[in-house]
Order: structure tokens, then sequence, then C-alpha cells
């Protein structure tokens, strides 16, 4: 489902979440009255919902604050400008991911970044979806080229995640964890999710797509398709108001730093500071790989970032991939 | 011991020229046998088992045939993932040509999704891996000749 430009448009009049007459929307779109009403009542699809007022107008339940790269920009700071290629923001678009996944294709550069104000096919893990409601969100993609193979950049994940976790921190939001191998949570509950797409030689170079989907603010409507315990940064600072752009620059000036010198460091660099931000070990959890699953205590993570579970019999068991639920986290 | 370990053993040991091979891991025990004619039998046994009665063997496979072509071997500890999500279809069947670059799988490690690509130019002969097994570092993937 694709939004409109009169729709954008109006998102954008309305943005800041007080009262405008139909007459006012009505005169600045060129269109009648009957037609605003109507291009509204479209945007309930998007998850924006509005209240109408007789005698006042209309106005969004929740005030936006839309992308602009002018003000992305300003938030960045100097390390992190200098490894961007180029910032693309995006009405809407399929997934952020795959976008970039496709351009790396075709000779996109190191430092590609990819923003969105919707996604219509968001992507999680092995073909979850991702809900992406308009204009609420962060939806964050960046391509990087690594001169290794896949190998070397293994537990780049895991960074990722410590990336985040310090924008966030940036922003005073500190009641926040790590979920291995990089899901951002908060009180048990999932605030962010990471997405790390990698092609490439075996023996190098490889390009991977690091996708993140940060919640800021979620309508109630769209969160009804959301499968797992959620949580987001409204329900957790208790502002409607969220200053998206400077949190979007605040990542960027975090996360590419992290990502360009990860093939220099790697994931040793980061393992204290991920281990300090665990929200697993010590308790009780299910792992599931395929059709197995392995329950134990969680024991933290090996200095490769693999995960540690010590199974029922006393043995501990190192794990590289597969899905943890501990309780507090419902899976699906 | 679980299969996974049973078929690599079987590999490493047709790749190589040790006609008989016994570990011990353990309670249990196996021993793999190959005489130069016929194909390799493999005996699994619960090793001490001093309540059993039959200490036949519980399973027996039947030899693979000498790997002949190239294998594309994992460049990663991880899942193994044949199609790009569930109900999608599989990036490669056996029978299928495919050109050095293509994508034959996935391999997920850390929640990093690595599509790992075709390194020559053939016909997939052989799938060896079943898709969402766990697979180890080198563990032999696919066959291309």
């Amino acid at each position: 489902m694709n939004i409109s430009d009169k729709q954008k448009k109006i998102l954008s009049l309305l943005a800041d979440g007080e009262f405008h007459s139909g007459t006012e929307l009505a005169a600045e779109l060129g269109i009648s009255r009957s037609a605003v009403w109507k291009q509204l009542s479209g945007l309930s699809d998007f998850g924006l919902q509005h209240s109408a007022v007789s005698g006042k107008g209309y106005r969004l339940d929740n005030a936006l604050e839309l992308l602009a790269a002018s003000e992305i920009n300003e938030a960045v700071d100097d390390r992190a400008g200098a490894l961007i290629s180029s910032l693309e923001i995006h009405d809407q678009i399929d997934s952020t991911n795959r976008y970039l996944v496709e351009r790396s294709q075709h000779n996109a550069l190191s430092g590609a970044v990819c923003f969105a104000e919707h996604q219509t096919a968001g992507k999680g893990r092995r073909g979850r979806q991702w809900v992406s409601p308009y204009g609420s969100n962060i939806y964050l993609s960046i391509l990087w080229r690594f001169q290794q193979g896949p190998a070397a950049i293994s537990g780049l994940s895991l960074a990722i995640g410590v990336a985040v976790i310090r924008a966030l921190k940036q922003h005073q939001i500190d009641d926040i964890g790590l979920k291995w191998p990089n899901d951002i949570y908060s009180q048990g509950k999932k605030l962010g999710g990471i997405l790390v797409e990698v092609s490439g030689e075996t023996g190098g170079p490889c390009s991977a797509v690091i996708g993140l989907g940060l919640n800021l603010f979620v309508p109630e409507m769209e969160a009804q398709s959301i499968t797992q315990a959620w949580t987001d940064l409204s329900k957790i600072t208790g502002q409607t108001r969220l200053f998206r752009n400077k949190l979007a620059g605040t990542l960027l000036n975090h996360l590419l730093p992290v990502i360009a010198e990860y093939e220099g460091v790697g994931i040793q660099a980061h393992l204290d500071e991920w281990r300090s931000y665990d929200c697993l070990t010590g308790k009780p959890a299910t792992l599931f790989i395929g059709q197995q699953q392995f329950e134990g205590i969680v024991q933290g993570i090996d200095d490769n970032g693999m995960l540690l579970i010590e199974r029922p019999d006393g043995s501990v068991q190192t794990f590289a991939s597969g899905e943890v639920s501990f309780s507090g986290s419902a899976l699906q | 011991m679980d299969i996974r370990k049973i078929k690599k053993l079987i590999e490493i040991i047709e790749e190589s020229d040790i006609a008989e091979l016994e570990i011990k891991e353990g309670e249990e025990s196996i021993r793999i046998n190959r005489y130069s004619a016929a194909p390799a039998t493999v005996a699994y046994t619960p090793a001490p088992a001093p309540a059993a009665a039959v200490a036949a063997p519980v399973a027996a496979a039947p030899a693979e045939e000498k790997i002949t072509g190239h294998v594309v071997k994992s460049p990663m500890v991880g899942t193994f993932y044949r199609s790009a999500s569930p109900g999608t279809k599989v990036f490669v069947e056996v029978g299928q040509s495919v050109q050095i670059g293509d994508t034959l799988c996935i391999i997920e490690a850390m929640k990093i999704l690595n599509q790992i690509e075709a390194d020559k130019s053939g016909t997939i002969t052989k799938v060896l891996v079943e898709n969402a097994e766990p697979v180890e570092y080198g563990q032999p993937l696919f066959i291309i000749e």
C-alpha cells in the first residue's frame, strides 16, 4: 500500500499535532474539503489516526516529526559524516535492507545510508515481518564493504547492538539491554531489531547491509500485528514527542565508526561493553535451532560472541545461531 | 553420537586411506570399516551395554560413493538454510547448473545472514545438509560437478 502525494502533503501540514481547518487544508492542497476528508480517512491504513472537531478542524492524534536530510545531517558529527557516502530518505519502500542489498550489486559505495518513513515489506529474521507504520519509527540500513570474507566479520552483529545502545544512552534512555545476539530490549520487551545480510566470496571481499528497526511510537492498531512482547521509546520515556531526526543522527554517529573499524579491531574491542548490556545471563532460556531446542541457563557469551548455555546435565554448550526465548519474552 | 558426526566421519575416511576406524566417546563407540573394493559399512553400538542382550548394529548406512566433484564447504559455524525465507523457493536443487557467484544457500551465524556463493561453475550433484540444520566450519555443503 502506497501513501499518495496528497496524503504526504496533508501529513506535513498536520505533523505539528495542532488543529488545521478543512478549509485551510483544502486550500493548501487545491482540492475540495470532501476530498481532504477522504485523503485523511485513508491515512488510518498507515496507522495514523486523526480526530475531527467541528469548528476546529482536523488534528493528528500523535504529532509526527518527519525525517529530513538537513536535520539528520545537522546531528551527524564529523567522524560519522566522513564515512557517509550517500544518505537517502524514502517516503516508502518495500524494505531498506532489500534496497541496499540490490544497490550493493550495482557498485554502491561503503557508507550508503537509507532511511524510510514507511516500509511495505519490512524484514525481520527468516521471512518475518517487521511492522513498519508511517512516520513513527526508525527504519535504517547501511551498506559497508569489507576486504575480507564473511568469516572475518562474524560478531559484527553484536558490535552493532553495542553501538545502538550507546546512541540511546546518549539520549538518556537507560533502561535498555541486549538479548543475544543483538535484539534491543527494555524490561523484557523488544524495542529494536538488527538484521545483517552479507554477500560475497568466502575468501572476501564481501559486502554487508546492516538494518535496524527501532520502535519510537507504535500506534495501537499497528501493534496488533506484532507477534512478540514489544515496547517503544514513547512507552519507556513517557514522552510522545520524540526527536526522530536527532536520534537518527546519533545512531549514525555511533554505528558508522563501529562498522568502519570492525575489520581492524574485531569483536574483542566490544566484548566487555556487550557483556555489560547483556540481559540474558543467569536466566533460564530455550534456544531454538530449526526443529531442535536446547534448554538451560544462559552463561553469557564466549570471546567469539557465541552464546553459552549451561544444560541441565551441567555441561556448557556453545551456540553460533538460533533464537533464544526466555521467560517474559514470548516467541511468536 | 548424532548422525551428522557419523556422516562426517565417513567423509573423513573416504577422503583418506584409512581402512578401519574405531572411536569411543563416553559410553558410545563407533566402528567404521572400509574394504578397498566394497562399500564402507558402519556399525554403531551403544558401547558397554551389559544389560543389552543383543549387541547387533543398530544402524547401518550404505556407503556414499567416492566424492569426485568440487566440494563447497561451510566457511563458518552456523545454521544452514536452503531458501531466503521459509516457504520460498530453494536457491538450488540437485541437477541444477550454477555459475560462479550464484547463491547456493544462507548460513546464519549470530543473526548475520551470509549468502554462500558458488566458487565453481557446474551442476549441483549433491546437497549434503538438511535445511535449518546447524553446520560446522569446513563441513561439506554441496557437490558441484
